[in-house]
């Protein structure tokens, strides 16, 4: 995923109306008698349940069953279940690119290019075809502003340095999430694993999901959010909870969280079908409507109130780099944070 | 034919054994009652006899098969066989009719033909007004009754019981024993009887087996036992005795101590000159105060003994004396017909029938 | 009537004693019990001592040489102590005020102590994150609205924390095993010290203290073993500020990319311990689980507490707040409301979280019906496999049937994240592979829930007198009929208890189904830590709520059965 697709974000780019999906009637038949798709995803419940939802009032007749966790747990569950030659998931979604460097390279991907990727800009898509990028969403600071005034709130990474945060900070864990592994690497990248020695010594709360530090956050518990999920921080802060974000100017994670189709899918019509409406405009149009995500759809607008990625310095990171020190990123943050 | 073998029985728990080598034949339709002490291992071999316990060694046969031995065990519900508990083990979520017609779901009986027994066997035992009563609802002796009527609906080869009149009040005991016997000789089942109790098992049985520590000591009719005990054991533990120790003279002839010779019955397998007991059962002793009847009594063969009452207990039926012989400082124990009264201190004359004098040896 | 065979039969040179057709049975189930136990263990060992090139200790030397693990050592046996400690105290207090004392409403404490039993740890554990965290947590804010400052009382997320929740749901066995003791000591002992001149906390202290040394001694042993296994509490309060324990140490090993060896290294001290201070509190205890004190059956008399009655009172009250009331209540709030923090106003009150739990998320619904049939599954099947060992232990009806009831128990000494390890490591590989099915599940439970269920059966059996079943047999049944006819129907009530032990036992289960859950096969106990680690703090409510709702109304049929007070009354 190279850093500059997001100039290809740009709504010039307009794609021949033939994109729109064309129902494979026998696609759809097929997908009918499979009955349903198996989906292992990392994203939020509401937003996953949301589009589980959608696409199976479309297609009446295939059901998805959806089955959520953190995306480092997603990547254990296909791992262990391969190993035990287990065949259930049909269709893989994290939030960590590495993850599919790794599942392409053991063979463990189905070759599919989803009607309608083909105009994704070339960060959203793996050059083989095998997995696509079916949102994106930026690491970003947030504090509670009944707890904290704008003007003391911290405004760059830098500043969540600071001693006077000591005990104030929530942050999520590269063990569990694929947004957190993501922002750590890239973090790193620009300023080493000293910045989060440093970090540490400020005493965080540890929870496990990038969604997570939105609930902590809102609730007071710790006033302040050192990483996070910008979409869910964005969608509880919808729901009037007091939650603000910060962009930092020094550069902003992106993540772009692929999804791919397993090469043993016991589903497989099912699963391309699925595939296909993932990437299909309306239900990316939903991605960004109503969960707050960015997406790689060329056609998709987003609300007034969420900043354009072309006015943030992005930091992006390399998915093969990501592959791996995949392990050793959980390994010196645990051994800085303790667990 | 229902005849039951018990050959060289063997069975150690830990090392000690609980039956040693006993060996007993039984033959088709006797009531044999397992006499002994508690301990002695009777209710275990009634227990092997039924198969819940295996042997360590000898056999068990009933008829010609052999139903227990170091290679066969054939479980209790094959054997054929009833038994009656201790504790009754009549079943308490059951009802006195469920009881009694459990063994016959094994049979092939009609459900009409199982009824009928049943009733038939309740009304022998005289419950059929408690048949559908649980037993919690009934008294002891009711549920000993239960426990009768379910073993013997099933027709069995062998009858067991064990101690089945032990928790019954001693009235009952009585009604109840003369009740088995009576329902033995009108139905004629093999039944080997567990019991510590003397008087049961000489009311309820043909024979006796007396047991101690796991052996046999003695086998025989009721009189047999009671009149020629073998040993000092059975003298003492079945019926009052008392029990001289001396020397056996040989010929009829047993030297107590100094001025005590008695003549005594029995002895033939004995040697002469060596150590032995004398056996007198004081119902068998005759009490009287007149010293020239007594002598004349002497002269016909009676062996003497003279004394003094020092003791005396009325029972209303019976009296029970003890005398003492101060010319031997040893004391008898009489019983007599509650007319002979007599008093303390008084002198006295035991006389005693050589056939009544037996000679035991250990 | 049947005759009788002659069934005297060799066998090559074996001899085969007359054919009892019921012997299949038990040796089957003799059979599937030790399976249960050997192939986990097997595994264990196996693997601890593997790695890529072959045989050796390195895992082990990893395990006990690096930094991490090292903590996570330490700190387990920190908070062990500590726990074992505070539930003994506490346990031991409780005990003796309500076998001993005249505390006023005894019943109450008592079915409030079985509360506290019956609660899931990590229920109680994630309870307590929104009662005190130190920013958000109701009491902190109770504590800054009362003193107007912007301190918070208690921080949850501290070593502290985690150690006095785990002590909260410890000391019930502490208390269990005192209140039994304490029944048994005989006044005439403590009136000898009053008569010479003791006054009461005296003779507390010097006669009663003394006799009740070895159920306090064996009550700590339990308290630790305890908290040694426990895997949710560490894990919600303790992962958040960097504290590690044995349990949520080899849970993290677990991840990608798995480290199975180094788990199992992990696993076998964690089971040598175990099985060494089971083994010292046994011996403490002498043979017949409770120590037999001195001064038989004579008088028991109460203590007067005087004025100290209420103050006492009180004091109780606070303390079993804690590990019920207070809980409890946060979980009623955050059930009903949009907003966990928020006060509980119209504006905030919801149903949203149930209507969400039962009828909307796929992931609770299927956890909630995969939680009650594993229950009732695991539970009837552990009841019948614990009546027929039970059986065979109690009426020795196979040589060497008292080893049986060993491996009947020997779970207890196996914490169930070692024994989750073991079964994956078994069930993930050919030649059967049940993961990722309910039947690894299954399988773990049963094994866990085992010794519960024997126990229970085999106190009821050993109340049925043996005659009775020879009653039938010599009548014509064979053991399974007598079983069947006569034992199971008057054990009736027993074994309907132990079937609820295991049920309860099985719902609330996590440090095993952790491991071993699917996304197909998730219990409720596992969707409440997911649910937790996205923070979804009103569906955990719900869920815990439910777990709560069915685990008291099945103690209380269960009490209502056998008539009499559980906690007290068990081993």
């Amino acid at each position: 995923m190279r850093k500059s697709f997001y100039f290809l974000l740009f709504p010039l780019w307009v794609s021949p109306a033939s994109v729109s999906l064309a129902q494979d009637a026998a696609l759809i038949q097929a997908a009918k008698k499979e009955g349903k798709v198996v989906w292992y995803t990392s994203l939020a419940i509401p937003s996953s349940t949301a589009i589980a939802h959608a696409f199976r009032t479309k297609y009446a007749g295939v059901d998805v069953e959806v089955h959520r966790t953190g995306s480092q747990r997603v990547l254990q569950r296909v791992m262990q279940e391969a190993g035990a030659g287990i065949k259930n998931a049909d269709v893989i979604h994290t939030s960590d690119a590495g993850h599919f460097v790794l599942f392409k390279d053991k063979g463990m991907l189905m070759k599919y290019i989803p009607k309608g990727a083909e105009i994704f800009p070339a960060g959203f898509k793996d050059k083989d075809g095998f997995y696509f990028g079916m949102r994106a969403t930026l690491s970003v600071i947030a504090y509670n502003p009944k707890s904290v005034a704008e003007k003391d709130a911290p405004k760059t990474w830098k500043d969540l340095l600071n001693p006077k945060w000591k005990g104030k900070m929530v942050s999520a864990h590269p063990g569990y999430s694929g947004i957190i592994m993501t922002h750590v690497l890239a973090l790193v990248n620009l300023y080493g694993w000293e910045y989060f020695r440093e970090l540490a010594k400020n005493g965080l709360h540890m929870v496990q999901s990038a969604n997570d530090p939105a609930g902590v956050v809102a609730s007071g518990e710790r006033p302040v959010g050192a990483n996070g999920a910008e979409y869910f921080y964005y969608k509880t802060q919808k729901q009037g909870n007091p939650i603000k974000i910060i962009y930092p100017n020094e550069g902003i994670p992106l993540v772009v969280s692929p999804v791919a189709i397993a090469k043993d899918a016991p589903h497989p019509n099912a699963a391309k079908l699925f595939s296909e409406y993932i990437f299909a405009k309306e239900s990316q149009q939903l991605l960004a409507d109503r969960e707050g995500l960015y997406t790689g759809h060329p056609e998709v607008t987003y609300p007034a109130d969420k900043p354009k990625l072309k006015d943030l310095k992005l930091l992006s990171v390399d998915a093969d780099e990501l592959e791996k020190k995949n392990a050793e990123i959980k390994k010196r943050f645990v051994e800085f944070f303790g667990a | 034919m229902a005849t039951v073998s018990l050959v060289g029985l063997t069975k150690k728990f830990a090392t000690l054994p609980a039956v040693d080598n006993l060996h007993l034949e039984i033959g088709d339709g006797e009531f044999v009652s397992l006499l002994g002490p508690s301990g002695c291992g009777k209710t275990t071999t009634l227990r092997l006899i039924a198969g819940f316990l295996e042997p360590d060694g000898g056999e068990i046969k009933v008829g010609n098969e052999v139903i227990s031995s170091s290679t066969v065990m054939v479980p209790p519900e094959r054997r054929a066989m009833s038994m009656i508990f201790q504790s009754y083990a009549v079943w308490p979520h059951m009802t006195v009719f469920q009881n009694v017609a459990y063994g016959l779901k094994f049979q092939k009986l009609s459900t009409r033909e199982a009824d009928q027994r049943v009733s038939q066997f309740l009304s022998l035992v005289r419950l059929d007004a408690l048949k559908d009563r649980y037993p919690a609802e009934l008294s002891g002796g009711q549920q000993q009754r239960v426990a009768l009527a379910r073993a013997l609906v099933v027709a069995p080869r062998i009858l067991l019981m064990d101690e089945p009149l032990s928790n019954l009040d001693a009235h009952l005991r009585e009604e109840m024993r003369s009740e088995i016997r009576r329902l033995h000789e009108e139905i004629r089942i093999t039944t080997i009887y567990v019991t510590h109790d003397q008087a049961e098992a000489m009311a309820t049985s043909d024979r006796i087996a007396v047991l101690n520590s796991g052996r046999m000591v003695q086998v025989g009719r009721p009189g047999e036992i009671f009149d020629h005990p073998k040993t000092r054991f059975v003298a003492e533990f079945v019926g009052k005795t008392n029990i001289l120790s001396g020397r056996f003279d040989g010929g009829n002839q047993m030297f107590v101590r100094d001025g005590l010779q008695i003549r005594v019955a029995g002895g033939a397998e004995f040697n002469a000159r060596s150590d032995a007991f004398v056996c007198l059962r004081p119902h068998n002793i005759v009490l009287m105060a007149d010293e020239s009847r007594a002598r004349e009594m002497e002269r016909q063969g009676y062996n003497l003994f003279a004394g003094l009452v020092r003791r005396q207990i009325y029972f209303g039926d019976a009296v029970d004396y003890t005398v003492e012989l101060p010319a031997h400082s040893l004391n008898l124990r009489i019983i007599t017909p509650p007319s002979q009264r007599y008093e303390q201190g008084q002198k006295i004359y035991a006389l005693a029938h050589p056939d009544h004098c037996v000679v035991i040896k250990e | 009537m049947l005759a009788a065979e002659t069934s005297g039969r060799y066998w090559g040179g074996l001899k085969l004693k007359g054919w009892d057709s019921t012997l299949p049975v038990w040796v089957g189930a003799s059979l599937l019990l030790v399976l249960l136990m050997a192939f986990p263990l097997g595994a264990i060992f196996s693997t601890s001592v593997r790695n890529q090139a072959g045989l050796t200790f390195g895992n082990y030397a990893e395990v006990f040489t690096k930094p991490a693990f090292l903590t996570a050592i330490r700190n387990t046996i920190i908070i062990s102590f500590w726990v074992g400690l505070i539930a003994v105290i506490v346990g031991g207090l409780l005990g003796w005020l309500v076998t001993r004392t005249d505390l006023p409403w005894k019943k109450t404490v008592r079915a409030l102590v079985m509360a506290s039993f019956v609660t899931p740890p990590f229920l109680g554990a994630f309870a307590w994150t929104l009662l005190a965290g130190p920013n958000a947590g109701a009491l902190n804010k109770l504590f800054r609205a009362v003193t107007g400052g912007d301190e918070f009382l208690f921080n949850i997320f501290t070593m502290t924390g985690l150690i006095f929740v785990m002590a909260l749901y410890s000391f019930p066995y502490a208390f269990s095993m005192i209140a039994n003791v304490c029944e048994l000591i005989s006044s005439d002992l403590e009136d000898a010290a009053v008569i010479l001149g003791a006054n009461k906390l005296k003779t507390a202290w010097t006669i009663t203290l003394p006799l009740a040394l070895p159920a306090l001694l064996s009550g700590f042993i339990i308290a630790f073993l305890h908290s040694l296994s426990l895997f949710g509490a560490p894990a919600i309060l303790g992962l958040p500020a960097g504290i590690h324990t044995i349990t949520t140490q080899i849970w993290t090993l677990f991840q990608y990319p798995p480290r199975l060896e180094l788990a199992a290294a992990f696993s076998v001290p964690l089971l040598l311990a175990t099985m060494v201070l089971i083994g010292l509190q046994k011996r403490i205890l002498g043979r017949r689980g409770f120590s037999t004190v001195g001064g038989r059956g004579g008088q028991k008399r109460v203590v007067k507490l005087g004025w100290g009655r209420v103050p006492v009172f009180i004091l109780v009250l606070a303390i079993l707040s804690c590990s019920v009331f207070l809980p409890y209540w946060i979980l009623l709030k955050a059930a009903f409301s949009r907003a966990w923090a928020m006060p509980l106003d119209w504006g905030n009150f919801t149903v949203e979280n149930f209507s969400y739990v039962l009828f909307q998320y796929s992931d609770t619904q299927r956890a909630i019906l995969n939680t009650f049939k594993l229950g009732i599954l695991t539970a009837t099947t552990g009841t019948l496999l614990a009546m027929l060992i039970a059986y065979i232990t109690n009426r020795n009806i196979l040589r060497g049937a008292r080893y049986l009831s060993f491996f009947a128990l020997a779970p207890l000494v196996i914490p169930g994240i070692v024994l989750a390890v073991g079964l994956f490591i078994v069930y993930t590989q050919p030649p059967v592979v049940l993961y990722g099915t309910v039947w690894i599940l299954f399988i773990a439970f049963l094994t866990k829930e085992m010794p519960i269920g024997f126990s229970q059966a085999e106190s009821t059996f050993k109340s049925i007198h043996v005659e009775l079943e020879d009653a039938s047999r010599i009548l014509g049944a064979n053991r399974l009929v007598s079983l069947k006819d006569v034992t199971a129907p008057l054990a009736r009530s027993g074994l309907i208890a132990a079937w609820c032990f295991i049920f309860i036992g099985v719902i609330r289960e996590l440090s095993a189904a952790i491991l071993l859950f699917a996304p197909s096969s998730k219990v409720i106990s596992v969707v409440i830590f997911d649910l937790k680690e996205e923070g979804q703090v009103g569906a955990i409510s719900v869920l815990g709520i439910l777990l709560l709702a069915v685990s008291f109304l099945i103690i209380l049929a269960v009490q209502r059965l056998l008539g009499r007070d559980l906690v007290t009354a068990r081993e």
